[in-house]
């Protein structure tokens, strides 16, 4: 099995010029397969089609967490409702402002063990899978790694590949 | 008097050693005034070039006290770096700035005057720039908490921590050094500085009240999201807390009388950092050291050795010969060119160069008006220390002036920036520059009564 045989294909994907308001709703509804159920991480691709970063939940998280709680420990100072307020600010800024421009990626030929070693020792979970034009055909998800490792596990003989 | 100074002149040889050194020392200076090039690499640069051509033999720039690195400043500052950066992980500065906001009661200006205090006390027993690092991050959570304009705070904490770190002789980069080239201990700073950093800060909060105590209001119910802050929460290492509470007491004691002692202020610091590092039992004394701001202790090792390159050529000598000649031996004429010049000259470039300059200047200033006295008896004239003070409060406050004027400053407008709350070059200088005339101007009256009035 190759990337291109477990990754969702591409359907939805996000504009640097989106607000992450915007971004935010279609993380939210993306499809995923057949289902309006949400994905973790989407592309942003440029006017062009080139892939130029990648917005995760975790973008998300980072938008209204104040840098200068990065910089010591004021976890335990913040007050309730802080989350909301720096939520309302945050939502019209830009998807480029926020995204992971570094973007770990892998060809569709890849195999699956190439694609674990990219998301482990990049820390990542979900990689955009790229075609010989470089162009974006895919994501390929952790979780969607870890049903194809179980169903292995449970039917052991049909180990090896394909 | 002229007639000495004109014998002093003659002695500088104007040779091509001479204008190498001259060329090399400016074209240095200009480049680290331009920030085109990064102002360590220019000075580990620049001190290559000087070795290399043999203006300074190696042995004079590592070993001659003279010409060389002043050992004594780097591990002053390496050592107290190296204290500051095993405490921080024990959470007991956010501590102190959560204490000092609910000591504020949640009241947006009684908050701004209490961190201008705190900042002021911080950076004169620590140093300035690890001070603001420390405070600007609580500061921004404690006015988004109170939904008022963080500017205010931001520009507070830079121009405090200069203003405190005048005080002292650990308090700020230019002390370190004159304290070395003029042999001062820690105690003639409390005696000289404190005072008048004292009466400094009651004039900065009438200042601050002035230009921010209307602006500043918010809701009563915000006040409770400070006073519900549990500052105890932020002590993360109350073991390793007592460990550098301890060590840092030790580290005071021995400031306060390593004159007495005669131990040099940089033998104390390095017997803290080491005692420090061994309580904390740590294995991995890799990170506590990388965290050192290597770049800044190149930066003072380069540019030593290009300023012992033209003070061995002569040009300072010359200099200094110039400045006599304006004030025509006068000393508090003298001292006065020298507080308002530093002043302003810190304001717009990095006050650690100007300093190091500075200092051989004076030194040789004070050859030529008393060629007979050497050492203590020469560096302690009691006509050349209202010098050595004018110098350091010049040189302190100036760094007021502007958002370059001081590495405080730069910290927290890089900080500031990188948070989101940017302040412009003329946004600070708006409010930098008056407060540092006015800051000078209370020194100048003091240096004036005190040393030549009074004359105490």
């Amino acid at each position: 099995m190759k990337a291109k045989d477990l990754m969702i294909p591409l359907q939805e994907y996000l504009e640097p010029d989106n607000t992450l308001k915007e971004a935010a709703n279609l993380l939210r509804i993306a499809l995923r397969g057949e289902e309006k159920i949400g994905v973790k991480a989407l592309p942003v691709l440029d006017a062009s089609g080139n892939l130029i970063g990648i917005l995760s939940i975790g973008d998300i998280l980072k938008a209204v967490h104040p840098a200068y709680m990065d910089l010591m420990n004021l976890g335990s100072f913040a007050w309730d409702g802080m989350v909301e307020t720096f939520a309302q600010k945050a939502s019209g800024k830009k998807v480029r402002d926020l995204m992971t421009s570094k973007v770990i990626t892998v060809k569709e030929d890849a195999t699956l063990m190439e694609c674990i070693d990219h998301m482990l020792k990049n820390k990542v979970k979900r990689v955009p899978v790229l075609n010989k034009e470089h162009r974006v055909t895919g994501m390929l998800y952790e979780r969607d790694m870890f049903y194809e490792i179980t169903k292995s596990m449970i039917n052991e003989n049909t180990g090896g590949g394909k | 008097m002229t007639e000495e100074v004109a014998a002093a002149t003659t002695q500088v040889v104007m040779g091509s050693s001479f204008w190498i050194a001259t060329a090399i020392f400016l074209i240095a200076y200009a480049v680290i005034v331009s920030e085109k090039i990064h102002k360590t690499i220019v000075a580990v640069f620049g001190a290559g070039v000087m070795l290399i051509l043999k203006i300074l033999e190696q042995h004079e720039a590592f070993h001659v006290e003279e010409f060389g690195i002043d050992w004594n400043v780097i591990f002053l500052l390496i050592s107290m770096m190296v204290i500051i950066n095993l405490m921080r992980p024990t959470g007991v500065f956010e501590y102190i700035a959560v204490k000092s906001a609910k000591l504020g009661k949640g009241e947006p200006f009684r908050i701004l005057v209490i961190f201008a205090i705190v900042t002021a006390v911080l950076s004169a027993l620590l140093d300035n720039v690890t001070t603001v690092l420390l405070i600007v991050p609580v500061t921004i959570l404690i006015a988004d908490a109170l939904q008022v304009d963080a500017l205010p705070y931001l520009i507070s904490c830079a121009l405090a921590s200069n203003i405190g770190g005048t005080a002292t002789l650990i308090g700020d980069p230019p002390n370190i050094m004159i304290a070395s080239k003029a042999q001062l201990s820690f105690m003639d700073f409390i005696y000289h500085l404190s005072p008048i950093v004292i009466i400094i800060m009651v004039f900065y909060v009438f200042a601050i009240k002035l230009i921010w105590g209307k602006k500043l209001k918010t809701k009563e119910e915000l006040k409770t999201r400070i006073m519900s802050m549990e500052e105890n929460e932020a002590i993360k290492d109350p073991v390793m807390l007592k460990k550098s509470l301890f060590v840092l007491a030790i580290v005071l004691t021995g400031f306060i009388f390593h004159g007495v002692l005669h131990f040099q202020p940089a033998t104390v610091a390095l017997f803290g950092a080491g005692l420090l590092l061994l309580l904390s039992k740590t294995h991995e004394p890799h990170h506590i050291l990388a965290e050192v701001e290597w770049p800044t202790i190149f930066f003072f090792m380069g540019l030593f050795i290009i300023i012992g390159g033209v003070v061995k050529v002569g040009l300072i000598k010359w200099m200094s010969v110039q400045v006599l000649e304006l004030t025509q031996g006068n000393m508090f004429a003298t001292s006065m060119v020298v507080m308002w010049f530093s002043a302003f000259a810190s304001a717009f470039i990095d006050n650690i160069p100007y300093v190091a300059t500075m200092n051989p200047l004076i030194v040789d200033m004070a050859k030529q008006l008393w060629p007979d006295l050497s050492g203590t008896q020469l560096l302690h004239h009691a006509d050349l220390m209202p010098l050595w003070w004018s110098l350091a409060l010049g040189a302190c406050l100036g760094g007021n002036g502007t958002a370059i004027g001081a590495s405080a400053n730069v910290i927290v407008v890089g900080m500031s920036e990188k948070l989101g709350k940017r302040i412009s070059f003329g946004k600070f200088m708006l409010y930098g520059m008056p407060i540092m005339v006015m800051t000078v101007l209370v020194a100048t009256v003091y240096v004036w009564l005190r040393y030549y009035v009074l004359k105490i």
